[in-house]
């Protein structure tokens, strides 16, 4: 029998300044040349473990560990972590922190340079492994002239040039549109074929990992190993939504359709199935489903017609984008990076000056408003709340914004009470904000801006970094807002997203509009979804596989029984 | 600037091809010589020698063209401002006094123009060659170099990761500035007071340096995962050995250091006036 790579044994791991293990009782054998995908919600003690495999745990994070761990035959705590990393080689999720070179050579270089290795040998092995992940092109070039797929390519290649036995890769799709995230699954399934290595997966993202061919699943739930098998055997088992996570929407649609899962081979990819009258089936259901009144057109809220913008004459950024929000919608701005939707944004709140075009807000043309007066009809909403949030305490968070426009004391007390209250934060309304997790922040970033009472809010990237549960709860509470009248601009990369919570879709690929219509409408569309650097929606491409009447219509019909289904909860 | 944060400019010329270490010698060692003297003709001299240098790098004149203007409204104004202050100065230095310009309070005389003409020749000649060190030295390279001439790989190395994570730190610092402004707290005329723009200023740095510290535990984290500091030497990828022109070069700027020193001691003693 081979002997296993990794090996845990009722492991179990305590972090120095917490009560609770993280790590319970964990048994997992890993062999050679397996291809592994650990995968859990947040706090599932995934990280925890991939801190394990590559040294961080027990020589930068200390704390108790209990029973036995050994990596190629060794015991790691006996080994450094320089050691260690001969053996396991890490690709972090952060690109950009983990690209510490000033240029692609010097990252890929890295690690032979602090081995000590003389230059001429150092540059003839890094231009090997740029060769092998397809980078070497790029040898010259600066990390800001990269995309983040790119810089994860570099990263990859840096590891490869160690010759380590096992590749750790840690969210690899945290921070990819969907299309660099479908290349970096293909090259890492690449790199396992050609090199026969052990590659271990950790990612919450199911849908985008199983592009490719996975050997077994580990399902972690809060810190111990809830199943371990077959993709196949998972999905079918119906147990991923329990841990938090999102199973393939072509896998719900079939649950909503009423289709047994039971004994079904090949869900891990849409795909035809091969269950005799399946197409009638799904037909039907879709034909049935996807009817439904019409949304009544809303009232135009913000409507931005031609609007031109460049930062050198000849070379504009956007070209006669336009854009329609209603009063109370959601609307989705999708687009690849550097397709404009910051630039887009800015030229909204202000911080821009458009070259032509006009921008109307409930009627009147904003030309002229100042960025402040922007600011209190339409809010802006960054990505990371940390990057917003200046105040120690959560009431001042809130009530910032008022006092630098003179609100009276009392007056803003008032306010800052109910927004807290809508927000769900009004029990917490005398912490520090240091004391709230990172979704409560979020919503805290969000309260701090709804106290000025815009009508609009412009949300970038609104669930990157949460996983399924978090993201929900985050989604459910605008969708709440939005309820209330407030209308709001997702601008987003990820397509479920767009998918399940907004009406409408703008698509926006090299600074032009490229569709607005409904987002079931646009994500059928492969000629819209390719150059925006997104991914057709993998129901549309199932039901395509299964030979459905029409894709789009089974699109619609989830939609709808994804609602149906939040409101049945509820 | 580009958006790698360094100011390098790719090119062949003596410069170019010298290794950084041995520019930072040279750079101190014209530096000292500037400050040792008072004396316009060794400024000439040198201003002739390192505009030759300037010239010969081939550094396009737009890329220079702000780092220029600044040293020259600099001496300009520190000139006038000389002139205007004491219009006498130059008699403590000379001895004697030529009255030349009436300015109502005071007249400036011949010897303090000839000072100030002397002083901004001393500090114009730093400017070729500061331009040449900036300019054509590539930061990575430069860490290599630091290093063997003795400075331990861990400070080398901090010049380099600086220069990768400066701009993604100001990139952040203007996002989260952008973000305030549309909340009321930016930094513009109608943001109000210079005392509440200042206080709105210093807000923003609160979430910006939090984040820079997030940041270096990750890169920490990255750094030590791939083998940084774990063994006492490491080398470098980009630069390249010494070789004999930088050894000549190194040495032809330390033997210089002391012909000005043994011409200070012994020949240009003060203050040159020729009239």
């Amino acid at each position: 029998m081979m002997q296993p790579i990794i090996s845990f044994q009722q492991y179990s791991f305590k972090y120095k300044n917490q009560s609770e293990p993280t790590l319970k009782d964990i048994t997992l054998d890993i062999y050679p040349g397996e291809k592994i995908w650990i995968a859990g919600p947040s706090g599932s003690g995934k990280s925890t473990l991939a801190h394990c495999i590559n040294g961080l745990i027990p020589f930068t994070y200390g704390g108790d560990i209990r029973g036995r761990l050994s990596i190629a035959g060794r015991n790691p705590a006996e080994l450094s972590i320089f050691e260690l990393s001969r053996t396991v080689g890490t690709i972090l999720q952060d690109q950009d922190s983990q690209f510490v070179g000033l240029s692609v050579a010097e990252d890929v270089a890295f690690v032979m340079e602090n081995k000590a290795m003389p230059r001429e040998q150092m540059k003839r092995e890094t231009s090997a492994s740029l060769e092998r992940v397809g980078m070497l092109d790029y040898i010259d070039h600066s990390p800001y002239e990269l995309s983040g797929g790119q810089k994860q390519s570099v990263s990859l290649a840096g590891v490869l040039s160690t010759d380590a036995e096992v590749l750790l890769f840690d969210e690899p799709l945290a921070n990819l549109d969907p299309a660099g995230g479908r290349k970096a699954m293909q090259l890492i399934d690449d790199i396992h074929r050609q090199g026969g290595k052990t590659v271990i997966i950790i990612e919450h993202r199911v849908e985008d990992v199983l592009q490719q061919p996975i050997d077994r699943i580990v399902l972690m739930k809060d810190g111990g190993i809830e199943a371990v098998g077959t993709p196949d055997e998972i999905l079918a088992s119906g147990l991923l939504r329990g841990c938090g996570l999102r199973p393939p929407l072509y896998v719900d649609a079939l649950r909503y359709a009423g289709v047994s899962l039971d004994g079904v081979q090949g869900l891990s990819r849409p795909q035809p199935l091969g269950i005799p009258g399946l197409g009638e089936r799904l037909d039907g259901w879709s034909e049935q489903a996807a009817a439904g009144a019409p949304s009544q057109p809303a009232e135009p809220l913000l409507d931005v017609r031609g609007l031109t913008f460049g930062y050198e004459p000849g070379q504009p950024v956007l070209k006669d984008v336009s854009l329609l929000v209603g009063a109370g919608e959601i609307v989705a701005l999708l687009g690849n990076n550097g397709a404009g939707k910051s630039t887009l944004s800015q030229l909204i709140t202000g911080i821009l000056k458009p070259q032509s075009g006009s921008m109307r807000y409930a009627g009147q043309d904003m030309a002229s408003w100042s960025i402040r007066r922007r600011g209190e009809a339409i809010g802006y909403v960054m990505q990371n709340p940390n990057r917003m949030i200046t105040q120690h305490m959560i009431a001042d968070e809130v009530g910032l914004g008022l006092k630098v426009r003179g609100v009276p004391a009392a007056e803003i007390k008032e306010r800052v009470a109910g927004v807290l209250q809508t927000c769900g934060l009004y029990p917490f309304r005398n912490w520090p904000v240091s004391a709230l997790s990172y979704g409560q922040k979020k919503r805290l970033s969000i309260a701090a801006i709804l106290v000025l009472a815009p009508k609009l809010m412009i949300l970038d990237e609104p669930t990157a970094g949460q996983d399924y549960r978090h993201y929900q709860e985050f989604m459910d509470f605008i969708e709440q807002l939005a309820g209330q009248g407030i209308a709001f601009l997702l601008i987003t990369h990820d397509m479920y997203l767009a998918l399940e919570y907004a009406r409408r879709a703008v698509v926006l690929s090299g600074g032009e509009v490229l569709a607005a219509d409904t987002v079931a409408s646009v994500l059928s569309r492969p000629e819209v979804t390719e150059p925006a650097h997104l991914k057709e929606t993998s129901l549309s491409l199932f039901a395509k596989a299964n030979d459905l009447a029409s894709p789009e219509r089974f699109v619609q019909a989830f939609i709808n029984a994804e609602k149906k289904g939040k409101k049945g909860h509820e | 600037m580009n958006r790698t944060g360094s100011l390098y400019v790719t090119g062949n010329s003596l410069f170019h091809r010298l290794d950084g270490a041995v520019k930072l010698v040279l750079f101190m060692a014209w530096t000292v010589m500037t400050y040792m003297f008072l004396d316009l003709r060794v400024f000439v001299l040198m201003l002739v020698v390192g505009i030759a240098l300037l010239v010969t790098a081939g550094i396009p004149f737009k890329k220079m063209a702000f780092l220029f203007w600044l040293m020259i409204i600099f001496t300009v104004l520190n000139g006038i401002f000389i002139l205007l202050i004491t219009p006498t100065f130059g008699t403590r230095l000379t001895g004697t006094d030529t009255p030349l310009i009436q300015l109502g309070y005071n007249t400036i005389n011949a010897e303090t123009l000839f000072y100030v003409l002397t002083l901004s020749a001393k500090y114009l000649t730093l400017l070729p060659i500061t331009i040449l060190c900036i300019f054509t030295t590539q930061p990575s390279a430069f860490a290599g170099s630091l290093n063997r001439i003795g400075v331990p790989y861990k400070i080398a190395y901090a010049v380099s990761i600086a220069l990768r994570y400066i701009p993604d730190l100001t990139e952040e610092f203007r996002s989260t500035l952008n973000s305030m402004q549309a909340r009321g707290m930016g930094i513009t005329k109608e943001d109000g007071s210079i005392a509440q723009r200042l206080r709105n200023l210093a807000a923003v740095v609160v979430p910006v340096l939090q984040s820079a510290l997030h940041r270096i535990d990750s890169v920490t984290n990255a750094m030590e995962l791939r083998g940084f500091g774990t063994q006492k030497k490491r080398t470098w990828y980009s630069g390249k050995e010494m070789e004999g022109l930088d050894w000549t070069l190194a040495v032809l700027g330390v033997l210089l250091l002391a012909v000005g020193i043994w011409l200070k001691v012994q020949v240009l003693k003060g203050f040159w006036y020729p009239f």
